[in-house]
């Protein structure tokens, strides 16, 4: 998977993380899966279609995701219900968008579709024939993780 | 005693969200997620504004809008929207009413549909994520 394509991501995500939840948010090492990899609990994915094809998978516990939906609200939230729901995946679709934005300012056309939510236990998630990069990040909520598989259309 | 003249008012600075005689501008907020009309209406119930109605989708927005007119002042239209998309539905408000002030919302910066939109007749545009005094100084400028 070519950098290019990478930076934008953790540039967005420190960016629009640092805006709405915290500013001393850290950033882990990043690593390259090719296998499946475990979900945390709450997945929000967001898929990429046009010059370069692929999704982004943002991936936290559940106890982060209320966490993190209770800071973007301004209220304590303690259930999965439809608001912190949409308020993840709002995080999701900003951070993607911004990333796109600077994708498209480097020539790369392509699309986004509609951010979707799972939540669940035990689940995994595998990528036939791409390779996807983790970048893992450190906020005061807990963690959270951006998985990004990104190939380029042939 | 202390008459009510004796206490100076300490807080003079009037709601932005009102015009001069105090009435509140009346705002269509058009978005399909919950979380950020939430966060539309707090900012804007802050300021004094009052927000009559809401919609989920650019079609539903285009309707409320033609119900409500010309009773309202502003509206506030997501781009990325199911069933019709933002930029669609601002060209309907726009052909049903040219004066209408509508002010676009969007996470993508994408230079082509904010030309489009301003093209089309939006009054600005704002980059999500919404920052209050943004929000406010934005919606502001297309009142005057």
């Amino acid at each position: 998977m070519r950098v290019e394509y990478i930076n934008p991501f953790v540039e967005a995500a420190f960016k629009i993380i640092g805006q709405v939840i915290d500013q001393d948010a850290t950033r882990g090492k990043l690593y390259l899966k090719s296998v499946s990899q475990p979900v945390l609990g709450v997945a929000v994915i967001v898929g990429l279609a046009g010059d370069v094809e692929g999704r982004v998978l943002f991936d936290m516990s559940e106890e982060t995701a209320l966490a993190v939906a209770s800071a973007m609200n301004g209220e304590k939230l303690t259930q999965m219900n439809q608001l912190v729901k949409e308020t993840i995946m709002e995080l999701a679709n900003m951070i993607t968008a911004s990333a796109v934005t600077k994708l498209q300012d480097l020539g790369f056309s392509f699309d986004l579709t509609p951010p979707a939510i799972f939540t669940g236990v035990d689940m995994e998630i595998s990528n036939n024939g791409v390779e996807a990069l983790i970048v893992p990040m450190e906020i005061s909520q807990g963690k959270l993780e951006i998985n990004v598989a990104i190939r380029e259309r042939i | 005693m202390k008459s009510k003249t004796d206490f100076p008012n300490i807080n003079q600075k009037k709601a932005e969200g009102m015009s001069p005689d105090g009435v509140p501008f009346r705002v269509l907020v058009v978005d399909d997620s919950m979380f950020v009309t939430k966060q539309i209406t707090q900012i804007l119930n802050s300021e004094g504004f009052e927000v009559v109605a809401t919609a989920c989708d650019g079609g539903e927005g285009v309707e409320k809008y033609k119900e409500l007119y010309p009773n309202l002042d502003l509206v506030t239209m997501d781009i990325t929207m199911p069933k019709m998309d933002g930029v669609t539905a601002l060209e309907k408000i726009i052909e049903f009413d040219a004066d209408a002030k509508v002010i676009m919302i969007s996470a993508l910066g994408k230079q082509d549909l904010v030309k489009k939109s301003l093209l089309l007749g939006a009054k600005n545009y704002i980059v999500k994520p919404l920052d209050r005094k943004k929000v406010l100084e934005r919606l502001l400028m297309a009142l005057k």
